[in-house]
């Protein structure tokens, strides 16, 4: 790991040097800090030599929590809601548009728990189980903020904005 | 003392000491409350559901392992709800568990199985699901980890936190994709796991499994042109009856050896005579540490469990650890060449085999500076590096032996018993307490004193270093000079001992480190269950076999004077430190 990385790592640690559970907040901020997005397994192996907080269980947190990323994340973060609302109101359109039209690397098999990026680490495309925002069906997330009433061509102009 | 409070329990009233959980409530009422995941004082993670029961006015109901219990509590462990409830969340486990326990290694000796049996469940109720598959670890040379058995208890999780200090493995990923596994899941085999197998003790199911080397002994064994020479190590005999059916404490000694000669080995030897070759090495290194101003306190180097935790948590006092090798792999080493000149044979035609009480004697046997005999011989025979073999071939668990003598259709239990062959199966007393939790350091303080002072020591059971507590210490008077000892077993009492030394606070000149809890007696490769019960038979057949023994101190051992007159010349001569002697790396496996 580079040093300018390690001394940033350093000072997260540091702030969160007391009490319990204070892994979650740590990592959060060390996920938010990296250009990707995520956790590398070397970040992850320097924050428990750090903390003398054993390996595997830092490994048992960050895979529990679905927030933390194991890989790198793209720029911009799609997530599609597939909540039944959604779907028939055409949520999987808009999935399969973005499917067949984006070159997206991982595995592809399961329209609930999808969780893609593209190869070259611009879009990231998650489904998600339901954003409890029914009556906007269907519920786009783009980067953060929501849109309702989401169609293939609402998406497109968003995406042209990247 | 706590205060008492009074409590029921199906009707019947009780007087109990508060602070206490419902579970042992029960248990001390006689009432077995049934639990797949709990382990007394060292886990308490409620994931099984097997152990629920009814209190009054409470909605649900409770876990017994972690609901205390208060006054006037009324507990129901024998309703029509408690016992469905019970037979539902079995069948749950059932439910994503494979069903062919015909196959399996933990078949007939299974805590599911017979859990299933004691509930009474006949039928499953629920589809057989399978999890997500997650593929066998197999990256370890003592432990294998089948995903597909476990049922997420997590004992081995707590044994391996809680007692050893390692936590190597924690539960990582959720629902269908939770599993036990390392950092990453790089496998048991690239993690810090010091490969104790302390975790498989407590498996509750076939998940966790020693590497078998089974099929790789019967091939040698079958090979005509291969002299294979069986070692046994200590802690065996006081435990490998259990096996059999003999009550724990059993010492089946004599029949052991019988029964491996009924078992095609061309030699039964015994690991005790290293072990008495050991004490003398490691002795008279210890004697020259004090002598010449060397580092201070020397550690034991038997225990490979202990070696790999040292490697990896604290490559700063690798300098205190003895550089003598295990008694396993001086064994292997003298076979391979005393004793090949002895039957002048080529040492490649001879196979060592050892029977362990350990899991981790398997990674020992493969560590790559094992080849001590290939080095002896590399010139004279005119060896290549492609020959290069190791001192010792394979090791086997108590339970793998124990397999193979049943599978070679040997009536144990109505064997006549007889001896090891000579000279390599020849042994004293103070070799056999190698087994046990200070048993090292008793045998070492009987022959060291001999050393310094040239005569007997008056009484030779040193009782402060015998027994099961974590640590224990004694000071020994030896020609006015005062010596200090210590002894740990479990690798979270090992920690407390470094601390010290790496404080500079250590009083000690001598310390026994042993991996497991108990000793040997307690190692992963011994029969399942190994509670601190049994534990302590398992040390007393040891004891007693050494009041029993003839001659109890490792420098009387007749053959080890012969080894030393005939081949080795002097301790730490330059042949001992080349086939005796080793040493260690440092590790820090993620750095």
């Amino acid at each position: 790991m580079n040093p300018k990385t390690a001394s940033k790592i350093d000072g997260i640690i540091k702030k969160y040097s007391q009490g319990h559970g204070r892994l979650l907040g740590m990592l959060e901020e060390i996920q938010r800090e990296n250009p990707h997005n995520y956790l590398p397994e070397d970040t992850l192996a320097y924050v428990a030599r750090k903390t003398c907080i054993p390996y595997a269980k830092i490994y048992g947190v960050v895979t529990f929590y679905s927030f933390f990323n194991l890989i790198p994340q793209g720029d911009h973060c799609i997530s599609i809601c597939r909540g039944t609302a959604c779907h028939t109101k055409g949520s999987k359109k808009i999935l399969d548009y973005l499917r067949n039209n984006y070159d997206f690397e991982g595995e592809d098999t399961n329209d609930a728990k999808l969780f893609l990026t593209t190869r070259d680490r611009k879009i990231t495309l998650r489904s998600v189980a339901c954003f409890g925002q029914c009556a906007l069906a269907p519920v786009v997330e783009v980067d953060g903020e929501i849109y309702g009433n989401m169609t293939v061509d609402g998406l497109k102009k968003i995406i042209e904005k990247f | 003392m706590n205060k008492q409070v009074r409590i029921k329990i199906n009707g019947s009233d009780y007087l109990m000491y508060d602070e206490i959980t419902v579970l042992n409530a029960c248990r001390n009422a006689g009432i077995k409350i049934p639990t797949l995941c709990y382990l007394e004082g060292v886990s308490q993670r409620a994931s099984c559901g097997l152990c629920v029961v009814e209190i009054k006015g409470a909605k649900s109901l409770m876990r017994a392992c972690v609901t205390n219990i208060r006054e006037g509590i009324e507990i129901f462990t024998n309703t029509k709800r408690v016992r469905q409830a019970r037979k539902t969340n079995l069948e749950l486990l059932l439910a994503n568990h494979p069903r062919n326990c015909l196959q399996c290694n933990k078949n007939m000796k299974c805590e599911l199985q017979s859990m299933a049996d004691e509930l009474d469940v006949r039928e499953c109720n629920y589809p057989n699901i399978r999890k997500k598959k997650v593929p066998v670890d197999n990256s370890s040379h003592s432990l294998f980890r089948d995903h597909e058995k476990c049922i997420l208890c997590a004992r081995c999780v707590e044994v391996c936190s809680q007692v050893q200090t390692v936590d190597a493995i924690e539960i990582a990923g959720r629902g269908m994709d939770a599993h036990v596994t390392t950092f990453f899941d790089r496998g048991l085999g690239n993690s810090e796991c010091v490969n104790c197998g302390q975790c498989l003790l407590v498996c509750p199911t076939g998940a966790l499994m020693a590497r078998s080397e089974i099929d790789s002994v019967w091939k040698e064994i079958d090979d005509p042109d291969k002299f294979v020479i069986i070692q046994t190590a200590p802690a065996i005999r006081a435990a490998i009856g259990e096996e059999f059916g003999f009550p724990p404490g059993t010492g089946t000694t004599v029949r052991l050896a019988a029964a491996l000669r009924k078992m095609n080995f061309d030699r039964v030897f015994d690991t005790q005579f290293t072990a008495d070759l050991t004490i003398v090495e490691e002795g008279n290194e210890l004697i020259e540490r004090i002598k010449m101003g060397g580092t201070l306190p020397m550690i034991t180097s038997c225990s490979p469990g202990w070696i790999r935790f040292a490697e990896e948590f604290y490559p700063g006092v690798l300098d205190h650890i003895s550089s003598c090798k295990s008694p396993q792999q001086m064994f292997g080493a003298i076979a391979k060449t005393y004793y090949a000149r002895k039957l002048n044979m080529d040492p490649r035609k001879i196979s060592v085999i050892s029977v362990m009480p350990c899991t981790a004697k398997k990674f020992e046997a493969r560590r790559s500076e094992m080849t001590s005999a290939y080095e002896y011989w590399e010139k004279e025979l005119k060896l290549k590096e492609k020959d290069r073999f190791p001192d010792v071939d394979y090791v086997l668990t108590t339970r793998e032996m124990a397999d193979m003598i049943k599978e070679a259709g040997v009536d144990y239990a109505n064997i006549s018993g007889e001896r090891f062959d000579s000279p390599l199966g020849i042994s004293t007393g103070a070799a056999t307490i190698f087994g046990t939790t200070g048993g090292v350091m008793e045998a070492a303080v009987r022959t060291a004193y001999f050393e310094l002072t040239g005569s007997e020591l008056p009484k030779l059971d040193l009782e402060e270093v015998r027994g099961l507590k974590g640590v224990k210490q004694a000071s020994l008077d030896i020609n006015g000079k005062k010596i200090n000892v210590a002894v740990s077993h479990g690798l979270s009492n090992a920690r407390e001992i470094i601390r010290e030394i790496k404080k500079g606070k250590s009083p000690y000149h001598s310390i026994e480190i042993m991996t497991c809890p108990g000793g040997c007696i307690g190692g992963g490769g011994q029969p399942i269950p190994a509670d601190y019960e049994i534990l302590k038979k398992r040390m007393e057949a040891l004891y007693r076999e050494d009041r029993e023994m003839q001659v109890r101190q490792s420098h009387d051992n007749p053959a080890v004077k012969e080894l030393y007159e005939s081949f080795l010349d002097k301790p730490l001569g330059k042949l001992s430190h080349s086939l005796l002697h080793t040493k260690y790396t440092k590790r820090g496996i993620y750095s």
